[in-house]
């Protein structure tokens, strides 16, 4: 299918999607006419208040959920659970806690490639990526908190997908380690250009830090209210980032955008 | 280290301080001894009785009941398990049927069972199989159950076929509490097999404890319970071992 805007390229495309949900008798009506093109390659961070719709935005684009109304395109194909190029990092780190760390990024990396040598090299260069090295063979059960949303950010990107769905990755993880993980998102992220990455948070400063662009939703029914190109040099370094007057003037327009 | 040696000194010292206890109330007939038995009489007898034969021979024919239930009823409840996890209709269909007869008193149905299948082994089989089926089923069921959803939407997510999320998340995911199951079982199963010795007669250990008292032998029936303590103990420690060593990514599920 031919994408009627061609700077889009293979990259995302929504139109008029509505998604409603139904509850006991009662219609929850979760999107309203969310409209959103994200260029191949892109960062883009999706804020707004609990409840608006953000994860049932992901779920439609990972093809978790089917949408009920409007149009949405990954390369110009409507999305799929399984599609090979598309990849989902989950709130909680679901590790599975019976497999080691390389044992896990290993069940995701299985679905896509054969050889057994290269995936074991592969699973060892994520691991040192995130720092990891040396606990290739521990249970989830002997890591700490960070260490095992690290394994599922490995994991997630083990399968080089073009689009990477994360929902809220660091949401348990105190602020020091926090900032070092989403040092190691943005390295993985800057090695595979043309990787378009879609980040749901509630952490302001982390959509600032890390996009290209961050998407303000409005609260229930979720539509999109601002879209705020974020300017700020690449590489980025986070640590860095919290001494830029720029990053907290933009920090605080979002503030504005959300209406709080 | 230091406090689990502790607390193996002070649970022998409990033990000890009881059967002190115990030994003066029946030396100075504190307690009529003809109804509470006597430690340093039991305690001969277990040791004469084990030495003439009498305890090793009962014990193997008990244990081979056991055995023979345990394995079959415990195949049978994976096998049903399994099913009842494929497909969910035959759940439906036969769980409040399967609650109803496990709530059945299995001890009510052992004269079925000798009705059935005579006074030999088989009776006690079908006791201990009536109870080991039940505990491991529901222990498994509720396993399969316990899969964390997380998982489930990871393998939507990576487009894993259905044989493979039953094999490597929801059989892993049920680990533990077939464990558990298993260990539970197992002891309920010797109690089943010797519940239908106590009543069927022959040759096990629960015929031996009837026939203590029936003839007024309380030291006869302590003697033989020493036997049992030994027996199920060191089944549930062999268990609790084989779980470690299996599943060492996680605690075993406490009973
Ligand atoms: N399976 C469901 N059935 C019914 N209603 C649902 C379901 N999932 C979500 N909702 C409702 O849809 C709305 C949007 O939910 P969603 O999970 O997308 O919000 P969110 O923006 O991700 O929130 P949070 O930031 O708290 O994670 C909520 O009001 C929620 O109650
Ligand atoms: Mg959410």
């Amino acid at each position: 299918m031919p994408l009627a805007d061609p700077a889009l390229g293979g990259g995302i495309r929504v139109r008029k999607l509505s998604h409603d949900y139904q509850r006991d008798e009662q219609r929850i009506e979760a999107l309203s006419d969310v409209n959103l093109d994200i260029p191949v390659g892109e960062f883009v961070a999706l804020v707004g208040t609990s409840g608006c719709g953000k994860t049932t935005l992901l779920d439609i684009l990972s093809g978790l959920l089917e949408s009920l109304q409007g149009e949405v395109l990954l390369a110009g194909e409507p999305p799929s659970a399984g599609r090979p190029d598309t990849a989902r990092m989950f709130a909680r780190d679901a590790l599975m806690p019976w497999r080691t760390a390389a044992q896990n990024i290993d069940f995701a990396l299985a679905t896509r490639v054969q050889d057994t040598d290269q995936r074991a090299q592969r699973i060892q260069q994520l691991l040192d990526a995130v720092g990891l090295e040396e606990f290739a063979d521990a249970y989830p059960g002997q890591l700490s908190q960070g260490m095992r949303q690290r394994v599922a950010l490995a994991r997630t990107f083990s399968l080089q997908s073009k689009f990477v769905m994360l929902d809220e990755p660091f949401g348990a993880v105190d602020a020091m380690t926090k900032i070092s993980l989403q040092d190691q998102l943005v390295e993985l992220w800057e090695q595979t250009p043309s990787t378009t990455v879609v980040l749901v948070t509630h952490d302001l400063g982390e959509a600032v830090a890390l996009s290209d662009r961050v998407i303000v939703m409005s609260p229930r029914p979720g539509r999109i209210v601002a879209d705020v190109p974020i300017d700020l040099p690449r590489p980025r370094s986070v640590k860095a980032l919290q001494s830029v007057s720029e990053f907290h003037k933009l920090v605080a327009q979002l503030w504005d955008e959300l209406g709080a | 280290m230091n406090t689990r040696l502790g607390i193996f000194v002070g649970r022998s010292l409990v033990i000890l301080a009881w059967g002190l206890i115990w030994e003066l109330t029946a030396r100075y007939e504190l307690l009529p001894p003809a109804f509470t038995g006597q430690p340093s009489v039991f305690l001969q007898d277990f040791v004469e009785h084990v030495a003439d034969g009498t305890f090793p021979t009962a014990a193997l024919i008990t244990l081979q009941a056991v055995a023979v239930a345990f394995t079959l009823g415990g195949v049978l409840a994976i096998l049903t398990a399994l099913t009842m996890t494929v497909f969910p209709t035959v759940e439906r269909l036969f769980s409040p049927i399967i609650d109803a007869l496990n709530a059945l008193p299995r001890v009510a149905l052992i004269p079925l069972f000798i009705l059935w299948f005579g006074l030999g082994m088989l009776q006690k089989v079908a006791s201990g199989v009536s109870i080991m089926y039940f505990v491991l089923l529901s222990y498994t069921l509720a396993g399969a159950k316990a899969t964390d959803p997380d998982h489930l939407l990871l393998a939507r997510s990576l487009g894993i076929p259905r044989w493979r999320v039953f094999n490597q998340i929801i059989i892993p995911s049920a680990v533990p509490a077939i464990f558990a199951g298993l260990r539970l079982g197992l002891i309920y199963t010797v109690l089943g097999v010797i519940t239908a010795e106590l009543i069927a007669g022959g040759k096990g250990l629960g015929t031996l404890v009837s026939y203590y008292s029936n003839t007024f032998d309380p030291n006869g029936v302590f003697a033989t319970l020493i036997v049992l303590v030994i027996i199920t103990s060191t089944l549930s420690a062999v268990m609790s071992r084989i779980e470690r060593s299996i599943g060492k990514w996680r605690d075993p599920v406490q009973l």
